[in-house]
């Protein structure tokens, strides 16, 4: 369709917004309610432009033309039009500088500041505000209005984690938008009308896992994070782009860091990833990096005591004692969301101690990489999914991409501008498609309030699950357990017959690698694609570079059972395990790299400060196989180091340094095995299709332990910091051990109730939720680093209760 | 989690529930909440955190957002009005024609400012903006029904009636007469004459 901006023609597909038209000619409109992946409602009036078209006549259907010029006449319309909302029409003509326009447009700034505070100086989102901007580049600069403004509620607390100040919004409706079309989280609205509108919620708090993104979205200082407020000037942060590593997803994340500390994270736009959304846990998970805790210097273990010491001194030390190891009596352990480089590093450092004794955890035995992976974006325009297990608390952006497709809207096509401005196709409280959703998880997963078909099933039960299935899609006669035939032909059927299908599931099926098989042979049989959720940020890429035990013999538990003499290990804490413990006091060498003390810190020889996944640089592999950048914002952290300074440490105080460094050889190594330059990775990823693993014969035979009463399920939260992230444990609370109220009249225990309880060796502190959601008999329990989901037996003896609810 | 103690408002209407959800479209339930809102205000005289729940668990809707519809209209109440919820019309024609003075007789009368509810729950006093019969100014809207021309004379004979329980029937007011509804009087052909 040609169309006419300021004077500028251009071709633009039908359907495209005159906004986008005004955008795509390089022109510019002020706007506030408008947003890229969100409907556009044309509620701030501020993209007011002057619009006419031609116009056919109705008998003859040719233009009716102007008779002075013989060109088609443009009929003009009557009051100046919100081009978020304006389709463009074929011949149209769009006008954002006519006088008309102009004056509109200042009208329109001055009315908005008619309620609005001007306490700027004082905002925290002054110098990033987009009403400020507005109004310098198209106010007037003077205001007519010479009466009290609306005085309102300043400092209203939403939840621990974000602040309303309700005098400075402008009632644009994003955030309100947000949680209806986005999460379908309905928890926020206008209250009252007129003058007196305000934003709030009956609800306690705000009951979604996206809550943060309205701080990000606000185009005023209305919405503010509570971990941020009135700590920083927006001039003042060094904003670094980077990719998460608090989950799977990669998503892309801004840090804002300002003299050392890290002040804020915001999103950042991946529109192959999270497009602008991140979770709670991604944003306001952070604080542990500034903790006065942090271990900040090499520690050095003189009688009782760890003493400081330098990197070097440290460094000799350990490779003293690592030389007087045999070959295959040192083991190396990283944490699942090491970078590749640390991977590397990590593989370089075992060959040099020729030892096969080397893992990353938490890691489940059968491979996290499917054999036919499907990206974020099939997922969102997929026509099929069905999700085994909990995607929500696994990996949150995989929860919203499943939202996008149950709207039936495609990804947008991108503009030289970049996302579209206003989406025509996208409306508020469109219909969604639920059929297309099915959700099974051995308990009632948040997933569920959203699928046209909710399962729950048995815990175990995923590997008789496919099968099942996979025997109905071959034609057979089969029962699917929790489903009736009728629901199990039915999805099967979908499946089979849908374009895109795809089925999406997580540790509870990688827990045993029969029915990781089972899974993948019916995705097979349906023809669909597969998305695995890891449990964290880099599983894919240490699985894909083979950070493993060679023959997958000596493995993160054999290790901590006692098979090697020296350890080392990066940012995992075992001896918080009874049973480990033990064994750990024995070695020859222990060798914590780690943030913070701990109960393994405390048995350690050496203990070296480790950087914060905030703090590195380096390359991680997401669920999608997408190869992504990690960056490093300025924060200190003493002399905290990532692994590969370590590895690179020890190699060089043994004296068995290479011709390349450990991140030469990384860059090669990446390049050799991705077919990609780490230096020169695409902001949004590279994508490279992974291949599996072959399964182990071996291990084909072990079956997870069909038996247990408690699960230890995904959870969003990093337990291991939540305690050192004040607002987000304020908000969150502590760890919760969920149980049916069956369960729990039976053991005496109340809601809120906290107890301690022995999670296989594992001394832990919960606060008990009282669901009858989750099936009697059955403990949910959320997964720390050093224990991968999955079903296991409870002590439940060791039950105590430390405090009652108040 | 819902009080026992206090019974859910449909718990005994399922059949006046079902014909107002019958009403609308599977997508559309939502839009229920208008008639619900109004079953439960005509009822209870409010509407409250309770029903508010009530009603979203109904439509699948989250509480908040039955709020927000609600505290949209000036009609739904969060705090019980009374037996006789009175409004007066402060817009310009009522005003010029004397509502304020009207409102501050009420107010002195009935002890009550604007907003207030009296402690036996008989009365309720609320200023309003236009009622759209500016003809009959000033006007009065007690509960559902109007009554014009409300001189002093006929606001202190409708206090004493609503002490005494006994509101008349509004009056409409044309010429003079106050004897029950206006009735439409039949068609004249006199009066077409100039028409055709």
């Amino acid at each position: 369709m040609k169309v006419k901006v300021n004077g500028i023609e251009l071709e633009l597909a039908p359907g495209t917004s005159a906004i986008d038209a005004v955008f795509a000619a390089g022109s510019d409109v002020p706007y506030f309610c408008s947003h890229e992946y969100m409907s556009p409602v044309g509620s701030c009036r501020m993209c007011l432009a002057k619009i006419g078209a031609p116009r056919k006549d109705r008998a003859t259907g040719n233009w009716v033309l102007d008779e002075e010029t013989g060109e088609p006449q443009i009929f003009w319309f009557p009051n100046p039009m919100a081009t978020c909302t304006t389709a463009i029409m074929e011949g149209m003509v769009i006008e954002t500088e006519a006088e008309e326009a102009v004056k509109a447009q200042r009208g329109m700034v001055e009315m908005t500041l008619i309620n609005h505070p001007l306490d700027c100086p004082i905002c925290d989102k002054g110098g990033a505000c987009e009403l400020q901007d507005r109004a310098y580049e198209y106010g007037e600069g003077i205001s007519r209005f010479e009466f009290d403004k609306r005085h309102q509620e300043k400092h209203h607390q939403l939840s621990e984690l974000i602040t309303l100040d309700r005098e400075r919004c402008i009632h644009c409706k994003r955030c309100i938008r947000f949680f209806e079309e986005v999460p379908g989280d309905e928890v926020l609205d206008f209250i009252e009308r007129g003058g007196h509108t305000y934003i709030a919620t009956v609800e306690e708090g705000l009951e979604s896992n996206f809550t943060g993104n309205i701080t990000d979205l606000c185009p005023v200082g209305a919405l503010l994070d509570r971990t941020s407020r009135f700590k920083g000037r927006n001039w003042e942060y060094e904003h670094t782009i980077t990719s998460s590593l608090d989950d799977a997803s990669g998503s892309a994340i801004v840090l804002d860091s300002r003299t050392g500390r890290l002040e804020r994270i915001k999103a950042e736009l991946n529109t192959q990833v999270n497009k602008l959304w991140i979770d709670d846990s991604t944003r306001f998970g952070y604080e542990y990096v500034n903790s006065s805790e942090r271990i900040k210097t090499p520690l050095i273990r003189k009688g009782d005591n760890l003493e400081a010491a330098s990197w070097q001194e440290v460094s000799e030390f350990i490779a003293d004692k690592l030389a007087k190891l045999a070959q295959k009596e040192a083991a190396i352990v990283l944490r699942a969301d090491s970078t590749l480089e640390e991977g590397y590093a990590a593989k370089n450092l075992a060959k040099i101690l020729e030892t096969g004794q080397i893992d990353h955890y938490p890691r489940q035995l059968a491979s996290v990489i499917p054999n036919n992976s499907a990206s974020l974006n099939d997922l969102a325009s997929s026509d099929a999914i069905f999700v085994i297990g909990d995607v929500s608390q696994n990996v949150p952006i995989v929860d919203l991409r499943i939202k996008d497709a149950l709207k039936g809207v495609a990804p947008p096509e991108m503009f030289e501008h970049g996302v579209p401005i206003a989406d025509l196709r996208l409306k508020e409280r469109m219909i969604r498609k639920k059929e297309i959703l099915t959700v099974a998880a051995p308990y009632n997963v948040d997933l569920m309030r959203h699928a046209g078909q909710a399962h729950i099933y048995e815990a175990n039960s995923e590997e008789a699950i496919f099968k099942a299935l996979t025997k109905i899609a071959n034609g057979e006669d089969s029962s699917v357990a929790a489903m009736s035939n009728e629901q199990a032909e039915a999805l099967v059927k979908r499946l089979n017959e849908a374009n895109n299908a795809i089925i999406i599931y997580d540790g509870f099926s990688l827990a045993s690698p029969a029915a990781a098989i089972a899974a993948r042979n019916f995705a097979n049989a349906v023809g669909a694609k597969e998305i695995i959720l890891g449990q964290m940020a880099n599983s894919y890429g240490l699985e894909a570079i083979q950070v493993l035990p060679s023959h997958e013999r000596y493995g993160y538990a054999e290790i901590m059972q006692g098979s090697a003499k020296a350890l080392i290990i990066s940012e995992l804490n075992p001896a918080n395990n009874s049973q480990y413990a033990q064994n750990l006091k024995e070695l020859e060498l222990l060798v914590v790299h780690s943030i913070f003390e701990n109960e393994t810190t405390a048995l350690a020889d050496v203990v070296l400060p480790a950087k914060s996944g905030y703090e590195k640089q380096g390359t991680i592999v997401n669920l999608e196989g997408r190869l992504l950048e990690v960056n490093a914002a300025p924060i200190d952290a003493g002399q905290a180091q990532d692994f590969e300074f370590l590895a690179a440490s020890i190699i060089a105080a043994l004296g068995k340094e290479g011709k390349e460094d450990l991140a030469s050889l990384a860059h090669k190594a990446i390049r050799k095995q991705f077919g990609v330059d780490s230096k020169k990775l695409d902001p949004e990823g590279d994508l490279k299709p992974l291949k599996p693993r072959a399964n182990n014969k071996a291990k084909l035979h072990i079956q997870s332990t069909n038996i247990g009463n408690a699960l230890i399920v995904p959870t969003m939260l990093r337990l291991e910091y939540i305690d050192k992230n004040p607002h987000l444990l304020a908000e969150r609370g502590a760890a919760k051990l969920t149980m049916n109220s069956i369960d729990a009249d039976a053991n005496g225990l109340k809601n809120a109730e906290i107890v301690s309880l022995d999670v296989a060796g594992i001394k832990r502190s919960f606060s008990v939720q009282i669901k009858d959601s989750v099936p009697a008999g059955l403990w949910l329990i959320p997964a720390l680093p050093e224990q991968a989901i999955g079903l296991l037996e409870l002590d439940r003896a060791s039950l105590k209760k430390e405090l009652e609810p108040a | 989690m819902m009080d026992t103690k206090i019974q859910a408002f449909f718990a005994d209407k399922q059949d006046l529930l079902s014909e107002i959800l019958e009403r609308y479209p599977d997508y559309g339930q939502r839009s229920a909440v208008m008639p619900l809102l109004r079953a439960v205000q005509d009822a209870e005289r409010h509407v409250s955190e309770l029903r508010i729940k009530e009603i979203a668990d109904i439509l699948g809707i989250s509480a908040t957002a039955v709020k927000g519809v609600m505290s949209f209209y000036s009609t739904y109440h969060e705090q019980p009005v009374g037996k006789y919820h009175i409004q007066i019309c402060s817009t310009l024609s009522c005003s010029l024609a004397g509502s304020d003075e009207m409102y501050d007789y009420l107010a002195n009368e009935l002890d009550l400012v604007n907003g207030e509810t009296d402690k036996d729950g008989q009365f309720s006093l609320q200023k309003v903006e236009c009622l759209g019969s500016c003809t009959t100014a000033p006007v009065l809207q007690i509960n559902d029904d109007y009554y014009e021309n409300v001189g002093k004379k006929r606001c202190k004979h409708l206090v004493d009636s609503m002490r005494e329980n006994k509101l008349e029937k509004p009056w409409r007011e044309r010429k003079g007469d106050h004897e029950g509804a206006e009735k439409a009087k039949p068609l004249q052909k006199t009066a077409l004459k100039g028409v055709s």
